[in-house]
């Protein structure tokens, strides 16, 4: 069901990016309209498909959250972006960046459905995920994983500067720092409950285990950005690069250190 | 001499320098996460060759984030970091305390926001206001209000609490230890043993026993819980008993066991002058003067199957005899008189815990609990003003946000609909 649910989602997604470029073809408010309710019917059934996975878990008899292979973290982070585009609507009425967000939210799905080396079954939780801790700590992890998304894509549409967008640059920096101050407290938020699990679970708050040192040096990279944006007044081309570079450190926190580092993290196969 | 003091007390109180060593801690980290840390020579040298490992051993890159440098640099930055909040808290106390002033109307009209409404009486327009705005400043015919004052606080929460976190795990390098005990079922320790550059064992201050342990899997074959039943023995008396899984470790004053691995082992029965007797590799047996070791065990010595090698002193001589489970001719024999039989191999599993002690824990829980707090109120709240002056013909209103524009313009936008509309 939550397979069917989920790829039934997928489409939407590319549904919805075409709507955008119906959008930029007629330039009808209209559109619009269309666009947000569909992503909303969207994000809608993505939660479901998520709700029922849950429950296929408990069926199996090892019920655990979808938050806990490479699979569900892949459908569990196209949820995120999809979550922190609906949070900050107002700040992102520009169909650009939910353009963008709608492709990145397809390649997730269709990525973690399509490849042959994602596992999709639903597997039992080992025991040290075996805790409430692993809720909360995905949730805030991923909910900034998707607001650094946004800050990245808003950078990309900044420096390519395509006509057709007609977003004025303002207003691109503006959403670039405010997903970052928003993205920024809930990477603090994961690093912090992860290492009070880690307490429980490892018996050390930080180990420096590769992802633990990833997020540590993506955090850095965020408050340095915040820093020079709030004193120094960081703005401009500077701004999207560096907004971009502290991407590529999630990027290698969430991916990177799976594939090529190995460690106390190494869940994802 | 005072010029160097003076550049000195610069260095380290700019945010350059803060900068530098930001940057600088995040660079160095990631030689830890590509080279493997702490590990044995051996394991070095074969990947490295022998002068790239020189050069990894002497920079402490195969001990990063505890090399004298890279402590360095994270109390050098401490130090900044403490310089950087003081001299700003104290530019925003001497800020704070200078009293609000109410503009004139040139002022006002260049501020972010501003509207002219044809009224009167300047409580309407206060009372149009959103809850929460204090008024700050008063005077005849104007007033000065704002809100989220304490989001201004919020920057020295989180940096005082970022040296909090750092003075906790200061205080667990300092003070505490890691360790490790394997405990066979039915086994009492009461020493772990530590890792470090050489192992070594050091007492914990009271026993632990190992009363069970349970291991139950998922269908599919993987572990689905773990649990030790210990019991913590301080002079001869038990002091606390617990279940402990994985998730789920006991504390017995400070002093933290966490279940962190399992494995088995086997145990060799024999029933030495009719006595039963479960030994493991290395494990002596000691009765009227004949003394047994279990030194070697072998699961097939060539097509005869398992077998245990068991050495004994023959009038202070060192001997060794096999024991062959299958072989009826070598299952039983006589040492010293006595009659000894090898009856059976049996699993035995013994539980891995991770012993820890850090005093500095509630300190780094409190610098979390408060960062936490510091990032909510930097973050989510904002601080802002708006002056309010009347002016021959109406009033003028006029407000500032020192963050957070976008949303004190639609706060704003709703308040000036709401006034023009009265």
């Amino acid at each position: 069901m939550s397979h069917k649910i989920l790829g039934v989602v997928t489409f939407m997604y590319l549904f919805i990016f075409f709507l955008h470029v119906l959008y930029f073809a007629v330039k009808k408010q209209k559109v619009i309209s269309v666009i947000w309710a569909t992503f909303f019917v969207t994000i809608g059934l993505h939660t479901a498909g998520l709700a029922f996975r849950w429950l296929e878990s408990y069926k199996l008899g090892i019920g655990h959250a979808p938050m806990s292979n490479f699979y569900e973290s892949l459908i569990f982070y196209a949820w995120s972006i999809s979550f922190v585009l609906v949070v900050m609507k107002k700040r992102l009425i520009f169909p650009a960046i939910t353009m963008l967000a709608s492709l990145v939210d397809l390649t997730l799905m269709g990525y973690a459905s399509l490849s042959p080396s994602v596992e999709k079954t639903i597997q039992p939780l080992m025991p040290a995920l075996q805790s409430n801790w692993l809720y909360i700590h995905v949730f805030t992890c991923f909910i900034a994983y998707a607001a650094f998304a946004i800050s990245f894509l808003s950078s990309i549409l900044y420096l390519s500067k395509w006509k057709g967008f007609q977003l004025p640059e303002e207003k691109l920096e503006g959403i670039n720092y405010r997903s970052v101050a928003v993205g920024f407290p809930m990477l603090s938020a994961g690093i912090l409950t992860g290492a009070v699990w880690a307490h429980y679970a490892w018996g050390s708050y930080w180990s420096w285990d590769p992802k633990e040192t990833w997020s540590l040096i993506t955090w850095i990279m965020y408050a340095l950005f915040l820093h020079a944006r709030l004193t120094k007044g960081l703005k401009g081309k500077k701004m999207a690069f560096f907004s971009i570079l502290g991407f590529l450190c999630v990027i290698f926190t969430y991916f990177g250190v799976n594939f090529i580092l190995s460690g106390l993290h190494s869940y994802m196969t | 001499m005072n010029a160097t003091k003076n550049n000195i007390y610069k260095l380290l109180t700019s945010l350059k320098t803060a900068i530098f060593l930001l940057s600088f801690i995040a660079t160095a980290s990631i030689f830890g996460t590509v080279i493997k840390q702490r590990a044995d020579i051996d394991e070095y040298l074969s990947v490295y060759s022998k002068s790239t490992y020189r050069v990894i051993h002497f920079f402490g890159f195969d001990d990063a984030y505890h090399s004298p440098w890279f402590i360095a640099a994270i109390v050098l930055f401490a130090i900044n970091l403490t310089f950087c909040t003081v001299g700003r808290f104290k530019r925003f106390q001497k800020a704070r305390k200078s009293p609000a002033t109410l503009p004139d109307e040139k002022g006002l009209s260049v501020m972010q926001m501003y509207f002219f409404a044809e009224k009167t009486i300047i409580g309407h327009i206060i009372n149009s206001l959103k809850t929460g705005y204090k008024t700050v400043h008063e005077e005849e015919g104007g007033v000065v209000l704002e809100k989220g004052a304490v989001s201004r606080y919020g920057v020295y929460v989180i940096h005082a609490s970022m040296l909090i976190i750092l003075a906790g795990s200061l205080i667990g390098l300092i003070f505490g230890y890691k360790g490790f005990i394997v405990l066979n079922k039915g086994e009492t320790k009461n020493s772990m043993v530590v890792r470090g550059n050489e192992k070594k064992m050091i007492p914990m201050g009271f026993d632990l026993k190992c009363k069970d342990f349970r291991v139950s899997f998922h269908p599919g074959g993987e572990p689905k819980d773990y649990v030790s039943s210990l019991e913590v023995i301080e002079n001869g008396k038990v002091v606390l008993k617990k279940d402990i899984r994985v998730n789920d470790p006991l504390n017995y004053k400070g002093t933290y066991i966490y279940q962190a691995s399992y494995g088995s082992v086997p145990s060799f029965i024999f029933s030495i002058d009719g006595d039963k007797v479960a030994l493991k590799e290395k494990d002596t047996y000691e009765k009227d003067g004949l003394i047994l070791m279990v030194v070697r065990s072998e699961k097939a010595i060539h097509d005869f199957g398992p077998g245990v090698q068991v050495a004994y002193l023959d009038q202070d001589e060192p001997k060794t005899v096999w024991f062959l489970k299958n072989v009826e001719r070598l299952k039983e024999r006589n040492i010293q008189g006595i009659d000894i039989r090898f009856e059976d191999i049996t699993e035995g599993f013994y539980t891995g815990l991770e012993v820890s002690r850090d005093p500095g824990i509630w300190v780094v829980w409190t610098g979390f609990a408060a960062i936490l707090l510091g990032l909510y109120i930097n973050f989510f709240m904002y601080y802002r003003r708006i002056y309010i002056r009347k002016v021959p013909d109406g009033i003028i209103v006029a407000g500032h946000a020192f963050r957070n524009h976008d949303a004190f313009r639609e706060e704003f936008e709703k308040l000036k609909k709401k006034v023009l509309d009265q």
